[in-house]
């Protein structure tokens, strides 16, 4: 609670407290009237001042023990720089450790251990050190302190993780975290120096210097085995039963090698091919494993190769294959025969998903099967007469979906069908106009991804007038909607003001149109689109629609989600390798994820460009004025948090022991003098 | 001297001059009256004091005598006004001298020392107005309240006895004016009573008081103490406020205890050895005994002086 919360100067007002009982008991000393005092003489003590002090010391008390209560609420906490460790003479030594991916490669990561034992050894008396670990991110493993030992613990325990670093991230990181130092302070950076790491800009890898104190980096550089190494770097399922596997070079010559690849779905090793591949430096080469036996739903593929190389993790793929078998679909038409229905069922057996279009006329259509289907399509709303209009509307309601078209059966009605927006009478088109889009919401998910309305020729259109429960997606240039979606109850009611069969338009035949309809399934019968395959310290996001994101499990079976986040959009980070399963009520879905690529590439650092980075931050460090000498006495570490509330009760106690003794002495006090 | 807090066996005083029975009654005439009466009472009809109505002798008239005492018969007889007199009257004049201070309003019990005095006051009035004596009455503080010159007249007890009675405890107390003031309009020899607490230097009563004596004035001093004032009693320490000046004191029980009963003591010394100075009759009263005490010194300091 901080201390300007309303709660904290409500609970101070508790202080007016004593100050108006004592307000109300504090009263003028009494005097008693004499005859004359002629003969008396002052007592040397004064009795009424001492009454008064009484009177202020235990009010005193009392607010005190107000105060300190609604303080001790606050539970406040003092930042303390620890004092004594820094002084003029101290350098701060920064041991930053590599901990990337590409340190799991030979013995890296144990040579950088010896370097880290090395530099601590090295220290002079009055050194402190500091320990941070780099790869996806920076982190304090060690804040500054005098003690080696500290950190030689810290240093046994770390090992290198799967992330990939980034040496203008890192400075940028480290530029926050040593923000507050003035001492001399050198960076020791442990790493293989990929180049990959490098940043774009070289100035970003420049750590910003503060206060003018110098600044040194010095470079550590862990010797990595001269040996070509390969990685496998795409899974994907090429036919039926097919699995090509993309095998990637990273060395800086062109290569050949013997390797066996073995493929495990969904845990269960199937089969192992070993072919020679053959690949130039830094090109990719390609094997195909045949007759692999998927099963229905999410595939886990594991692919590992061997034999391993120096850097043995990457030589393993996790790839999702999902084999779930075509969403139906029902399309109702009273016109079966039209060209509108090829275009439809093409365009959605074609999309990524996979949809199996059921074609049913529209007369004959029992609606007591619409439960069966997340969604419909019917080619001409118009056909759609009461009765079932009143079954398709409850339909909706009750969550269902329904993409409808205008055509020449919807210009002769008075309003819509199940949408009920107002007709305006006749069919509006004429052949000699052509009608173009005005206006795309393309922030709607089911058209976020479609471009090229624009060039969209269109010379019919029913004359329907948007409701105030309709949001229109897209208007033409006379203002009439194109595309309007109706939220009715827990459904969707999407309205395509044109008929499908290039007479009315030309959409069915323009390239925006597939994807349209596989954008306008994917959302009418809410499916999230995930990407299956990502890399490590990339980010999922789930519940981009304001639905449910379901909980979320990492490669280790945790949850990552309380039950209440599972309700809120997320973004989970993918700090792990393997499979991430994410259950939601329509199923669980599989994302596989594999270390960044660029982490494979061994191919480090020039000597050289190593040099001028060294050059380039002492010539940094050395540009910069020192504006006073003050900040050589700033202390350099990072400030203890210091919880008062325990020193608060403490005070507390006393306040309350010497507030009951002294209102008790008062108390007696008074009793004597009645 | 007649100590303070002692009781004269020889008069015992009756329960009608108790201050306590006295303070219940509204009349200050009637307190005199009950007191006199009483206190007569106990006097067995003392020769000594005079109070018979035994003929004693013949004296010319004098101004300021009372017509009513002229004996008519030896004035049919002799053309000449004679006054008849009884054993026990004289023909002297009583100035009662009341200080009205704020400290006079002081009182530890129901009685306060004006009270006191308001009830002395009207009893040595009616005390003379029954022998005869011409009685004035002069009441003060700073300032003098009230001024009755001596007389004899009919109507002169309820004229001093309203006087007194309407007296208040307001302001300080200054012997000096009231004094000044009695010598220039009482020239006639005669009883003086002083009634007061002589909060003062007694280097100043001695002053204000010693020309009196010295025109032939006798001069008797009341000197009333309230009980709480000989020896207060307190348990903590005490803001104390002087009722006429208003400062304030803050004084230590023990101080109480053991220093101030022997300054007040020094003080009564101190009066009474100023009242022998100026051969002046000091009677120290306590307000809580009754009031019999003083009429005995005053019938003894008028049989000592007439």
């Amino acid at each position: 609670m901080s201390l300007l919360s309303p709660l904290f100067l409500l609970g101070l007002l508790g202080i007016a407290l004593p100050i108006w009982l004592h307000r109300l008991q504090t009263h003028a000393t009494e005097r008693e009237k004499f005859s004359s005092i002629m003969f008396m003489e002052q007592s040397q003590q004064r009795i009424h001042i001492r009454r008064k002090l009484k009177y202020l010391l235990l009010m005193a008390l009392r607010i005190l023990f107000l105060l300190m209560l609604v303080l001790a609420f606050t539970r406040p906490v003092f930042f303390v720089a620890p004092q004594g460790l820094v002084s003029e003479n101290t350098t701060h030594h920064v041991i930053v450790m590599d901990t990337s991916f590409s340190m799991r490669e030979g013995n890296s990561f144990e040579q950088a251990q010896t370097e880290a034992e090395a530099i601590l050894a090295a220290m002079a008396p009055d050194d402190i050190a500091s320990l941070y670990i780099a790869s996806g991110s920076v982190e304090t493993i060690n804040p500054a302190t005098a003690d080696p030992a500290v950190i030689r613990a810290s240093l046994g325990n770390l090992e290198p993780d799967v992330g990939r670093l980034d040496f203008g991230a890192m400075i940028a990181s480290l530029d926050t975290l040593i923000e507050s130092s003035q001492a001399n302070f050198v960076i020791h950076f442990i790493s293989d120096y990929q180049q990959s790491a490098q940043a774009v800009r070289f100035a970003d890898m420049i750590p910003d210097v503060i206060n003018g104190r110098p600044v040194n980096l010095e470079i550590h550089q862990v010797k990595i085995d001269d040996v070509p190494n390969w990685s496998l770097a795409s899974i994907d399922v090429t036919g039926l039963r097919e699995i090509r596997v993309g095998v990637v070079n990273n060395s800086e010559d062109a290569q050949s090698a013997e390797k066996s690849f073995t493929l495990s779905v969904n845990e269960l090793e199937q089969q192992t091919v070993t072919q020679t591949v053959s690949a130039p430096a830094g090109g990719i080469a390609y094997i195909t494993i045949d007759n692999v036996q998927f099963e229905d739903g999410d595939n886990r593929l594991d692919i590992s190769m061997s034999p391993n190389d120096s850097l043995a993790d990457d030589d393993r793929r996790h790839g999702v294959f999902d084999n779930s078998p075509p969403a139906p679909v029902i399309l109702l038409s009273a016109d079966p025969d039209s060209l509108a229905i090829t275009y439809i069922s093409t365009a959605l057996e074609t999309a990524p998903r996979g949809y199996e279009v059921e074609l049913q006329n529209i007369s004959d259509f029992d609606p007591r099967i619409l439960q069966r289907y997340p969604w419909i399509i019917i080619d001409d709303i118009g056909a759609v007469n009461d009765i079932l209009a009143q079954e398709l509307r409850a339909y909706v309601d009750g969550g269902g979906a329904i993409l409808a078209l205008t055509g020449e059966r919807s210009a002769n009605q008075q309003t819509v069908p199940v949408g009920g927006q107002n007709i305006s009478g006749g069919l509006g088109f004429s052949r000699n106009t052509t009608y173009s889009v005005q206006r795309v919401n393309s922030s709607h998910p089911a058209l976020d991804r479609s471009v090229g309305w624009n060039n969209l020729n269109i010379s019919r259109v029913v004359p329907v007038e948007a409701g105030e429960n309709d949001n229109v997606l897209i208007s033409l240039t006379n203002d009439v909607p194109f595309l309007l979606e109706q939220t009715i109850g827990l459904g969707r009611f999407l309205l395509l003001n044109t008929q499908l069969d290039n007479i009315w338009s030309d959409l069915p035949v323009k390239p925006l149109f597939v994807g349209f309809m596989a954008e306008a399934a994917r959302h009418l019968s809410n499916e999230e689109q995930l990407v299956r395959e990502q890399v490590v310290n990339s980010f999922l996001q789930l519940g981009q629609n304001g639905g449910a994101s379901g909980q979320v499990y990492d490669p280790e079976g945790n949850r990552l989600l309380s039950l209440a986040d599972t309700t809120q959009a997320q973004n989970i980070l993918l700090n792990e390798t393997g499979f991430y399963r994410i259950s939601t009520l329509g199923g669980d879905v599989l994302v596989a994820v594999n270390p960044d690529p660029r982490e494979s590439n061994l191919t480090l650092m020039e000597a050289q460009a190593l040099q001028n980075w060294q050059n380039m931050v002492a010539t940094s460090a050395g540009a910069v004025t020192v504006v006073d000498g003050e900040a050589v006495s700033v202390v350099d570490e990072e400030p203890v948090a210091l919880e008062v509330w325990r020193v608060l009760l403490v005070l507390l106690a006393v306040i309350v022991l010497s507030e009951s003794l002294l209102g008790n002495r008062y108390l007696r006090f008074n009793t004597g003098s009645s | 001297m007649i100590e303070l807090g002692k009781t004269d066996n020889k008069s015992k005083p009756t329960r009608l001059l108790d201050p306590g029975v006295l303070s219940s009654l509204s009349n200050l005439e009637l307190v005199a009256k009950s007191v006199v009466e009483g206190f007569v009472l106990g006097l067995h009809r003392s020769p000594k004091y005079g109070f018979s109505q035994e003929f004693v002798e013949y004296r010319p008239y004098t101004e300021g005598d009372d017509p009513r005492h002229i004996d008519w018969n030896v004035y049919s007889r002799t053309d000449k006004t004679f006054i008849k007199l009884f054993k026990g009257e004289t023909n002297s004049h009583l100035m009662l001298l009341l200080d009205t201070s704020a400290s006079m309003g002081f009182g530890s019990g129901n009685t306060s020392k004006l009270q006191y005095g308001k009830y002395l006051a009207a009893s040595l009035a009616y005390l003379s107005s029954r022998q005869h004596d011409a009685i004035g009455t002069m009441v003060f503080n700073n300032e003098i309240v009230e001024f009755r010159p001596p007389t004899s007249r009919s109507g002169t007890l309820h004229s001093v006895i309203h006087a007194l009675d309407k007296a208040e405890a307001v302001q300080g107390t200054s012997l000096e004016k009231p004094f000044t003031r009695f010598r220039e309009h009482v020239k006639k020899r005669g009883l003086v009573a002083v009634i007061s607490d002589f909060y003062c230097r007694p280097e100043d009563l001695q002053e204000s008081v010693q020309p009196l004596s010295s025109h032939g004035q006798d001069v008797i001093l009341f000197h009333l103490l309230d009980p709480g004032e000989m020896s207060p009693q307190i348990k903590e320490s005490t803001l104390y406020e002087d009722m006429e000046t208003g400062e304030a004191i803050e004084v230590s029980p023990v101080f109480m205890k053991q220093d101030y009963p022997d300054r007040v003591k020094a003080h009564i010394a101190a009066i009474q050895k100023a009242a022998q100075g100026m051969n002046a009759d000091y009677v120290l009263l306590d307000t809580s005994q009754p009031l019999d005490r003083a009429l005995h010194a005053y019938l003894t300091f008028r049989e000592k002086r007439s």
